[in-house]
């Protein structure tokens, strides 16, 4: 058993028309055992940056705080936002100075440029590879459930409306096959104007 | 280990174990197999990429075996247990047509494959099968195995390398699975296929192992028809 | 805790054994049970790659003639394409002995079918067919025949070409080719046979020359010298030892 296994959770992030959506499961568990079912592990860094941390509950809690230290620093320095490309090189940089004692989380980074509001998503792995496409990102223990679902549903250029229900579709018939994933979902359409937050009612099974 | 408590001496001459290559008997040949099944018929598909590791043997494998005129098994996994077993069954269902003077129904094949599975319980072939057929009624009908014997009868069912990223698709497109206010019209075969396809190629994007083409057989009281559609082949 | 007293037959031979050389794994080994399978061998004499492929009329099976003993090119005039009847030829690349021990068990079959006396003659798919059993059989007692064959042949005028390696994993193609020329020149000959699907024997055979001789340059253990065997309706016609064209003018080039 991996150590990126011990407590579960699926999460994915879709580029949209003008619009991003991140969303992850909410449960909680220790190995097979589940002890929460309202885990956060989706955080805000600005208006319109998200970043999802999922992998070791632990580490994902640890890496929040530490990332939003240096996020809080670099608005003081700089005083701007910061931007979600600058989020994941910050991100990548501190994730492979513990190169050889990592943090035993995947995180997803996803947002819209706070000055041209243009869509971004990325993941790394859990040393700061990053990985950029132009269509989704997914990470968790239920990344190969995801990857099938997102190949076949995602499409191009998805209003916010559509989005939702396509990243919605795509988590929970891929979690609904992770017996360590699922337990509720929350999903995150951002846009220009609004971020919509949606709390999924999911089976508890 | 050379103890530190000890203080006999230790001669290294005759420690050396028996040199050895680590043999394994298994090997992971890659392939996916998607069956569906509706109220008088069932599609089996399954890729026709042969590999191990990163080499492709051949991107031209039949791995759908028609054991009766209404019964059809797809094999994934480790090839050389798949040619095994296989053969072993085509003549375990001839013994049966002899024995009892008809065909062997697909419900029985499948109570027989999973015999089989287990009678290799501590040295078991390792393969992922799904057998389709259709049932005493004429309706399509699904089971799918663990290398050891355990079978389930389901009406839709995704196996091998890219079993995973298959499987929670046809729960959403077939099962209906987390869907509000669709009524559940009976599947047609065209649907069947379509999916079948779609599923496919989706799991050729991220499955290096589920490539090249695809074998289908479609399966109704008329008879077997096959039909075959191109992957990509990278 | 109480500390426990030694035995009183401490260090000395197991039941039956004179002497016991303390403190040695070797003893541990006789003494209690194994962890290891005592079988399970590990090539020796090997051979390296096969090349073949099924042309407009029939196939060839190409393979050079060295016996490798781990690095050491030791013999260097092992034959290992070979005609099995009229219409099967058989090409085998890793362990020699192996190979040639399995050769002795295709004799005994052929001279067990010929008592016979049916008149029926062995078939490429039933041989193919048949080593497929014989190497799985090895590979289930945990002892396997450490081997690659390639079966070529004419079975009711069609070109047959098929392989199976040490597990039993059996498979038929246009292109077989084993070892380090399924890495090497497999690309090449697919590409080339892409380009012209039908090509007739001399073009095969120019086509197997250029793999030999690409295989010669980077497999470290082949050799110059091969055997091509080549099977149509005209016969089986087994050439050999042709020599690779050697051209390492290039190898300058390569900084």
């Amino acid at each position: 058993m991996s150590i990126l296994t011990y407590n579960g959770g699926a999460m994915l992030a879709m580029k949209g028309d003008g619009c991003v959506s991140i969303a992850a499961d909410k449960r909680y568990g220790i190995q097979m055992q589940t002890v929460g079912t309202n885990f956060q592990k989706i955080f805000e860094m600005g208006p319109h940056l998200y970043v999802g941390l999922p992998g070791l509950a632990t580490d994902t809690q640890t890496v929040m705080e530490k990332i939003r230290f240096r996020k809080n620093l670099y608005e003081l320095r700089e005083n701007r936002k910061i931007s979600p490309k600058v989020m994941a090189s910050m991100l990548s940089n501190m994730l492979y100075e513990k190169r050889f004692g990592p943090f035993f989380v995947e995180p997803i980074v996803a947002g819209l440029d706070p000055v041209t509001y243009e869509p971004f998503i990325c993941n790394m792995d859990l040393i700061g590879c990053i990985n950029k496409p132009d269509e989704f990102v997914v990470g968790g223990t239920a990344s190969a459930q995801l990857y099938g679902m997102c190949e076949s549903v995602w499409e191009p250029n998805l209003g916010p409306d559509d989005l939702f229900e396509t990243t919605s579709q795509a988590l929970m018939n891929a979690f609904d096959r992770d017996a360590i994933s699922g337990w509720g979902a929350v999903v995150y359409i951002i846009e220009k104007d609004k971020v919509t937050i949606k709390d999924l009612k999911t089976r508890m099974d | 280990m050379h103890s530190v408590m000890d203080s006999r001496p230790f001669f290294e001459d005759y420690s050396v174990k028996p040199m050895q290559r680590q043999f394994s008997p298994y090997a992971d040949n890659g392939g996916s197999i998607i069956a569906i099944s509706g109220n008088d018929f069932v599609v089996i598909g399954a890729d026709t990429r042969l590999s191990s590791g990163y080499s492709i043997y051949t991107r031209d494998q039949n791995k759908l075996f028609k054991l009766s005129d209404t019964t059809v098994l797809g094999c994934s996994g480790c090839w050389c247990d798949t040619l095994s077993l296989t053969r072993i069954l085509n003549a375990r269902m001839q013994m049966y047509e002899q024995e009892h003077n008809k065909k062997m129904s697909t419900p029985a094949c499948a109570q027989m494959l999973s015999t089989m599975l287990y009678y290799k319980r501590f040295f078991p072939y390792y393969i992922s099968n799904i057998l389709v057929g259709l049932d005493s009624e004429g309706k399509g009908c699904v089971y799918s195995y663990d290398p050891i014997g355990h079978t389930e009868r389901s009406s839709y069912r995704a196996g091998g390398s890219a079993g995973a990223l298959l499987q929670p698709l046809l729960d959403n497109q077939v099962g209906m699975k987390n869907m509000q206010n669709v009524q559940n019209e009976p599947l047609t075969i065209e649907r069947a296929v379509g999916i079948l396809k779609d599923t496919f190629i989706s799991a050729a994007e991220r499955d290096i192992y589920t490539g090249d083409s695809i074998k289908i057989n479609v399966i109704t009281k008329d008879g077997i028809k096959e039909d075959t559609f191109e992957l990509r082949k990278d | 805790m109480f500390q426990e007293a030694p035995s009183f037959w401490q260090n000395g031979p197991a039941p039956g054994s004179f002497y016991n050389f303390p403190n040695t794994t070797f003893n541990q080994l006789q003494n209690s049970a194994s962890d290891a399978f005592k079988h399970s061998q590990s090539p020796v004499t090997t051979a390296t790659s096969i090349v073949a492929l099924v042309y407009d009329a029939g196939v060839i099976i190409a393979g050079d003639i060295l016996g490798s003993y781990g690095s050491l090119a030791r013999y260097r005039n092992c034959s290992r394409v070979l005609k099995v009847n009229n219409n099967i030829i058989l090409g085998a690349g890793g362990d020699y002995g192996d190979f040639q021990y399995v050769k002795a068990l295709l004799n005994q079959k052929i001279i067990d079918e010929e008592c016979l006396d049916d008149g029926l003659k062995l078939k490429p798919k039933s041989l193919h067919c048949w080593l497929t059993r014989i190497m799985y059989n090895r590979r289930s007692k945990f002892d396997p025949f450490w081997n690659n064959f390639v079966v070529g042949g004419l079975q009711d005028g069609v070109p047959f070409l098929g392989t199976v390696d040490k597990l039993g994993t059996a498979y038929e193609d246009k292109i077989i080719c084993t070892g380090y020329g399924a890495h090497i020149v497999t690309p090449m000959i697919r590409a080339a046979l892409d380009k012209n699907p039908n090509i007739n024997k001399a073009e095969a055979k120019a086509l197997v020359l250029k793999a030999m001789e690409v295989l010669y340059y980077r497999d470290a253990r082949s050799y110059p010298k091969f055997e091509i065997a080549t099977l149509d309706q005209d016969g089986v016609e087994i050439a050999g030892p042709i020599d690779v064209s050697q051209n390492w003018e290039i190898a300058h080039f390569v900084r």
